[in-house]
Formats: structure tokens, C-alpha cells, sequence
């Protein structure tokens, strides 16, 4: 009965009979693929044209396919190009500051013989559960920081999590043996040089892990930009909140072009464009995807797993 | 510092106060942006005992503490004597306990049947693609609903159509969207915390299953006494987590996913989407405000609530 012990997951002997072990998988199939039809219907009215929209709606089968949403992104709106330049711009700049302010700290905090190792450790998990809300934080980003309307309000208010500190901090302290630690004190190391040449090299996997969390934050991030972006610095916009004021203009287009025919249906130009869109944010993230599954896995145990 | 472990013992305090500057000096830039992201913005909790008459071109302190009067709990008074407060708080409370239950349940029931499956590979497929929708941003989700139920391309509609059924104007329904909110939600998430139970599932120890089957134990057995008491600590965390943010809810899913549209606020507002609007709409700083102090407390009681009495039932699984 035993096979290859790599063929399974979970239990060395899974439980399953051929039958229920065909009848789950052809479940989980077709769960995922409910999962991702979603994101392929995205795909596939990208590249319908908009006459085929126009006639068979948003559709899984569409008469006709058509580049032309991708040709117009690509050629026409400048600001598009602008935007995508802007979130890679946000998105590389804040995993990289992001990782410069949390790595060192968590090296600090990892170190049994940091006086301060408790307080810090105090100090960083009270805004896990207590913050001032949104009111005083945009207050104090807008008048006390002049964050509006500039890069630094889209990347500075995320650069550092507890929750990622504790698990770089949890990596360090178990993964990194004590003794070559000590023994490179012996030598005279200082702890930033230990830090940079004993710890960052060891510890790579848990800083892929995090590299890729903040990243993805990053990417996806549109809060901020609703909130400190004016609509007249559209040069600063991300794709992610160009998607929300497109999503807007449109729906008012939409809104008085009805009014004006006397409420008949009527169906607003581009539609496939804001789907090809999505895709262009959606792509990089599934493209990068299969690469990061192992790191984000990791993350997520150490997440879960508590100390 | 008393040195009670023999390995200190030997380290001369000149050393010690050394790495102790080297150690201080690494964390300083990440303490500094906690003081300016974290730190200072809670002075702004005053901000819920005031109401805000900013004079224009003076400084925020200014305006806050001196040009500002103090109401005391007038603020929170009127807002929970408010026509719309108990609804928007129901709504909040509905969601996340209805999430709560389904959030953690489908995830542990899928991650124990798909822990069992003979390929690995076929496993790891089916976590990758139901992963996927937790890393897409909720303006993304909001344009995926949207080819669904757009009134007159979507998806639906055109089913609906098709069997000569009446088409829908979705966004202008209410009575869906509960419905449709928890199944976006779902969606997003499931395979996150799914994939979260697997890898606990994966850490069991081998011995636990195999005395369970020389006792004769069926599949269902070893999921009663082995799998969810061993998974018992990994949900209890996520629990307590939960309890402590019932009141928070995704500003994403609640006010992008329905593309803000009025007809649907009687069931989409929640006290998130309120906070952020009494600031950015209606610049009603006070409300705002208030409305975040009492989440914030709330929440904070409410988790340490559920670790003590967590802890109480088992010790293990409570956050320490």
C-alpha cells in the first residue's frame, strides 16, 4: 500500500479510496474553477469587441475578439502610462524603505541582551489595537506632515507592520544559531555589521516573504490615494485608483446619458477598455504568482503559527 | 540588568551599554515612524470630545485644543440618538458575525478534505487558484462583481434574459446585497484561511493518525479526535482576532464593491464606510472621530474579553 511518500499531502496514507479520492479531487476542480471564473470573464470581455459587448453583454463566449481596448491603453492616454510608472514607483519604493525600517529593528528585537528589547516590543504592539482612527491620522498627515497631494502619502503610512516585525523577529531569533553570533562578537563584529553580514544572508527566505506581502500591499493600494489625492494632480494617480475614478466617470456619463435620452438603456463607450485595465493590474500579480507561492505560504504559517 | 544566566555573567557592562547603543540606533528609524504614523495621531482622540471649529490658516493643536470647545460625550450622545447609527452598527454586527462563523468554518471543512487528496500536485493547483482573489485589491473585486451583475452587459442579466426571465438592476436592489457582499467576501478570502488550516493540518503529528487507525478509527473519526482538536489553538487564534475587530469592517467591500451607490446604502453602510464619509463628505470631524473611538474600544475590550475567556476553557489556545 505504501507508494512514494512525495505523491501526498497531509496523512502519509491518505484515507481516500480511488473512488473518494477521484470524486474529491473532481470537487476541488471545479471549486477552483468557480474561484477563478471571476477573473476570467475580466480576461475574456478585455478582449471582446465592443460589438460583441454590445450585443451579447459581458460574456464567457464572445462572437468576436478584439485587441482594441489594449491597443487604445497602449497608444492614446498618456496618463495611463503615467499611472502604471506610479504604482511600480510606489510599490519599489515602499517595499524597499519598508524593509530598510523593519529588518533592523527586528534584528534589535531579536537580540536577548537589548535592554530596551521589552519596551520597544511594548511600543510597537499597542497601535496593533489601539489607534486614533482616521480622522486624526488624515489631520495629522494633511497638517502636520503636508502629505497632500505628494508621493509620500502614498507610500510613508504604510511602510511598517507589527505583525511583519514579529515575524521577521521570530525568524531571527530561531532560524539564526546563538552561537554564531557570539562567535562573531568574539571577533570583534559590531551588530550592524552582524546584522548585515551573518543574519540578512540566512535569513533570505523570511525576507522574500515579507518583500513579497508588502509588495503586493503596495500594488493594490488605493486608500490612501482616495484620500490625500486631489482630482486635479491626476499626475500622481496609481492604476489602482485610476480604476475607481473610472469606475465613477463613468457611472455619471452613464447616469446623464439617460437622462438625456429619456431613460432608455444606453451603453457608455470603451466598456471593454476599463476590463483591459483591470487586467494590466491584475496580470503582474498572476504572472508573479506561482513564483511567490512559497513565500507567501511561508508567511501566512508563520502568521497563523503563535509563538 | 541582572545577569542571572551564566552566559551574561562574563560580558563587562562597558559591552553591554555598547551594543546596547548599536541595538537602540538599528530600531530608530522604524520608532520614529511609529511616533509620526502612530504615536502622534492619537492626541487626535480629542477630536471626539470637541466640537472642531477650525479658524483658518492657524495651526492644528491651535485649533484643536484652544479654538475648539470641549462637549464631553455629546458627540457620541447624538451620534448613537441618530436616525442611521443603529442600522449602520446592525449592519457592521451582521456582517462580521455571519463572516465570522463562515470565515473560519468552509475554510477548516475544505483544508481537511483537500489535506486528504492523493496528488500533491493537484493540491497545490487548487490552493494557488483559490489564494489568488485574497492578493487582488477590492477595486479589482468591485470591477470582477461588476461583469456579473452590470445591468445591462452583466453576466446574470444576460442568463436571466435568456430564460426569458426579467432583468435585474442590481445596484439599485438592496435586497441582494447581503447576500451578494458575504459571497464576495467568501470569495476573497476562503482560500487564505483555508490554506492557514492546511498548514497546521500538514504540522499534526504522523503518530496521533496512525495509533487512531490501529484503534480502528474512520475518517470522520480521526477528523473528530485528532484533526480538530489539534487544529483547536490555530482557529482559536483567528477567533480571538476576529472578536476583536467585529466592529471594523473592509472600507474596500463595503463601499467600492457596491460602487457607493445610494439605493444600496440601507444595507452597505457600515461604521467604516461611515467614518470615512462624516470626514471626507460631510467634513464632520467630530462624528468621524467618535465613530473610531468606539470602535477602538470596542474592539480592544472585546478581544482581551475573548482571550480570558479563551484562556479560561484552554489554556493553549489563548494569545498568552
Amino acid at each position: 500500500m505504501k507508494k512514494d511518500a512525495g505523491e501526498y499531502t497531509g496523512l502519509e496514507r491518505s484515507s481516500y479510496s480511488g473512488t473518494e479520492n477521484l470524486i474529491a479531487s473532481v470537487i476541488f476542480v471545479m471549486l477552483s474553477l468557480i474561484v477563478f471564473l471571476p477573473i476570467l470573464l475580466v480576461f475574456i470581455v478585455s478582449i471582446s469587441s465592443q460589438d460583441s459587448v454590445t450585443a451579447t453583454g459581458y460574456s464567457f463566449f464572445p462572437k468576436e475578439l478584439s485587441l482594441e481596448a489594449y491597443r487604445y491603453l497602449f497608444h492614446s492616454e498618456t496618463y495611463l502610462a503615467r499611472a502604471f510608472i506610479n504604482s511600480i514607483f510606489i510599490t519599489v519604493s515602499g517595499t524597499v524603505i519598508g524593509l530598510i525600517l523593519m529588518c533592523p529593528l527586528a534584528y534589535a528585537l531579536s537580540r536577548r541582551e537589548f535592554r530596551l528589547k521589552n519596551h520597544i516590543l511594548l511600543f510597537i504592539m499597542i497601535p496593533m489595537i489601539f489607534s486614533g482612527g482616521l480622522v486624526s491620522s488624515y489631520m495629522v498627515n494633511t497638517q502636520m506632515l503636508h502629505l497632500k497631494n505628494t508621493y509620500l502619502a502614498l507610500i510613508l503610512p504604510g511602510l511598517c507592520s507589527t505583525w511583519y516585525i514579529l515575524i521577521l523577529r521570530n525568524y531571527f531569533r530561531t532560524a539564526i544559531p546563538e552561537s554564531l553570533i557570539e562567535s562573531a562578537k568574539l571577533d570583534g563584529g559590531r551588530h550592524p555589521q552582524i546584522f548585515r553580514l551573518i543574519v540578512l544572508p540566512i535569513a533570505k527566505p523570511v525576507i522574500m516573504t515579507v518583500t513579497v506581502f508588502l509588495m503586493f500591499s503596495y500594488w493594490n493600494s488605493w486608500y490612501p490615494a482616495l484620500l490625500y489625492l486631489d482630482s486635479n494632480h491626476t499626475e500622481l494617480y496609481p492604476l489602482q485608483y485610476v480604476l475607481v475614478n473610472m469606475e465613477r466617470s463613468i457611472e455619471t456619463i452613464t447616469k446623464d446619458a439617460q437622462y438625456m435620452s429619456g431613460m432608455t438603456s444606453y451603453t457608455p463607450p470603451a466598456v471593454t477598455i476599463r476590463m483591459a485595465m483591470v487586467v494590466i493590474v491584475i496580470l503582474p500579480v498572476m504572472a508573479l504568482f506561482p513564483f511567490f507561492q512559497r513565500f507567501l505560504k511561508t508567511g501566512m504559517t508563520i502568521g497563523a503559527v503563535k509563538e | 540588568m541582572k545577569a542571572s544566566k551564566d552566559k551574561y555573567k562574563r560580558i563587562p557592562v562597558k559591552s553591554m551599554k555598547r551594543e546596547t547603543g548599536e541595538l537602540s540606533l538599528m530600531s530608530l528609524p522604524a520608532v520614529i515612524w511609529y511616533i509620526l504614523f502612530c504615536y502622534l495621531p492619537l492626541f487626535g482622540i480629542f477630536f471626539a470630545f470637541k466640537q472642531f471649529t477650525p479658524k483658518p490658516g492657524e495651526s492644528l493643536i491651535k485649533n484643536l485644543f484652544i479654538n475648539s470647545r470641549w462637549v464631553g460625550f455629546d458627540n457620541f450622545s447624538f451620534l448613537f440618538r441618530s436616525a442611521d447609527m443603529p442600522k449602520i452598527i446592525f449592519n457592521t454586527l451582521f456582517y462580521n458575525s455571519i463572516l465570522l462563523v463562515l470565515g473560519i468554518a468552509i475554510p477548516v471543512i475544505l483544508a481537511v478534505f483537500l489535506a486528504e487528496l492523493h496528488s500533491k500536485r493537484l493540491s497545490g493547483l487548487v490552493q494557488m487558484v483559490t489564494v489568488l482573489p485574497y492578493f487582488l485589491s477590492y477595486v479589482i473585486v468591485g470591477y470582477c462583481v461588476y461583469g456579473f451583475l452590470a445591468t445591462d452587459e452583466g453576466q446574470i442579466n444576460h442568463l436571466l434574459r435568456l430564460f426569458g426571465a426579467e432583468a435585474v438592476q442590481w445596484y439599485q436592489s438592496p435586497q441582494y446585497w447581503r447576500f451578494i457582499l458575504i459571497i464576495t467576501e467568501l470569495w476573497k478570502s476562503t482560500g487564505y484561511t483555508m490554506v492557514i488550516f492546511l498548514c497546521a493540518i500538514t504540522a499534526i503529528d504522523r503518530s496521533l493518525y496512525e495509533s487512531a487507525m490501529l484503534d480502528g478509527a474512520g475518517f470522520m473519526d480521526r477528523v473528530r479526535y485528532v484533526t480538530l482538536p489539534q487544529l483547536q489553538p490555530t482557529i482559536a487564534t483567528i477567533f480571538i482576532l476576529r472578536i476583536g475587530s467585529i466592529l471594523n469592517s473592509d472600507f474596500g467591500l463595503f463601499y467600492q464593491v457596491p460602487l457607493d451607490s445610494n439605493s444600496l446604502q440601507p444595507v452597505t453602510q457600515t461604521l467604516d464606510v461611515y467614518v470615512y464619509k462624516a470626514l471626507m463628505q460631510q467634513a464632520n470631524f467630530s462624528y468621524s472621530a467618535a465613530t473610531s473611538l468606539f470602535q477602538s474600544v470596542v474592539g480592544c475590550i472585546l478581544l482581551i474579553a475573548a482571550n480570558t475567556i479563551i484562556k479560561k476553557i484552554d489554556a493553549d489556545s489563548s494569545l498568552g
